[in-house]
């Protein structure tokens, strides 16, 4: 029992165990996948845009309609502010700071909230649908894929703040956090990406 | 090399960049098409040299689950 209880304490050398990768945690190597089928899902809709406007040369926005460049500006402001509040709770409880994680997660989930609810009150004044062609269908597909994400999004930073208030995060156990940031920086870049090539471009 | 999915603060900073390249990429582009054209190619050769760079101390180092089995 002595040795077994000695063998416990050494430190393990070698290859590591079966199914668990050297170099990134099972989590993370998960997002990680989960986001690069999600860029290739990007990639397909940015085909799409793509073929419309330069092959096809789709006038962008096609006359009649106008795009809501300002206020899409203002969401954009929004969601890259929030990732900073993200940025911030996580470098909080790395600090073991908890009420500063869970400033930061709340003040994500509401700017992230904010988007979404302000980019549907600009769908239903927009002054178009899917089906007033090719560039009313792109637009509101790459937009809507997008929002879909923002809401996934919202959905994994609700579970973290409420677990975060019921103080489930330490500065030595804070996993859950940093994967969901991983995510919710994800959706801000393709906004970024998105926002360039649909509304400014 | 810079893995921006490896850790939070990876993602950070490639949003950083990617801020940065695109604000570059509009100017350009509001000022003459092609500079806009030629600003994006700038853009992408910058931010793929900026991932081929080692990354900063620590910040490749997700939070390690301490329920995974040591390496």
């Amino acid at each position: 029992m002595a040795a077994h209880a000695h063998a416990e304490h050494v430190e393990h050398h070698g290859p590591p165990a079966p199914h668990y990768s050297s170099r990134v945690t099972p989590g993370i190597l998960g997002m990680f996948l989960f986001i690069a089928s999600e860029i290739m899902l990007f990639g397909s809709f940015f085909t799409a845009y793509f073929f419309v406007r330069v092959v096809n040369g789709t006038p962008w926005p096609t006359p009649p309609y106008h795009l809501p460049v300002y206020v899409a500006f203002i969401n954009t402001c929004i969601l890259v502010t929030s990732s900073f509040t993200m940025h911030w709770a996580l470098q909080s409880i790395k600090r073991g700071n908890v009420w500063g994680l869970r400033a930061g997660l709340l003040l994500t989930f509401l700017m992230g909230l904010t988007f979404l609810i302000t980019q549907a009150i600009e769908y239903s004044r927009i002054g178009f649908n899917t089906s007033d062609g090719a560039f009313a269908t792109i637009f509101f597909c790459l937009t809507g894929l997008h929002g879909v994400h923002v809401f996934v999004g919202l959905s994994i930073l609700l579970f973290m703040t409420i677990r975060a208030f019921r103080g489930h995060f330490s500065a030595e156990e804070h996993h859950g956090v940093e994967i969901g940031g991983i995510y919710w920086h994800f959706v801000d870049v393709m906004w970024i990406v998105v926002y360039m090539t649909v509304y400014i471009l | 090399m810079r893995n921006p999915l490896r850790s939070e603060a990876e993602a950070f900073r490639f949003l950083i960049a990617v801020i940065l390249g695109a604000l570059v990429i509009v100017g350009a582009a509001y000022v003459n098409t092609w500079l806009g054209v030629a600003a994006t190619v700038a853009a992408i050769a910058g931010i793929s040299w900026w991932l081929k760079q080692e990354p900063v101390p620590g910040a490749a180092d997700g939070a390690r689950d301490p329920h995974d089995p040591p390496h």
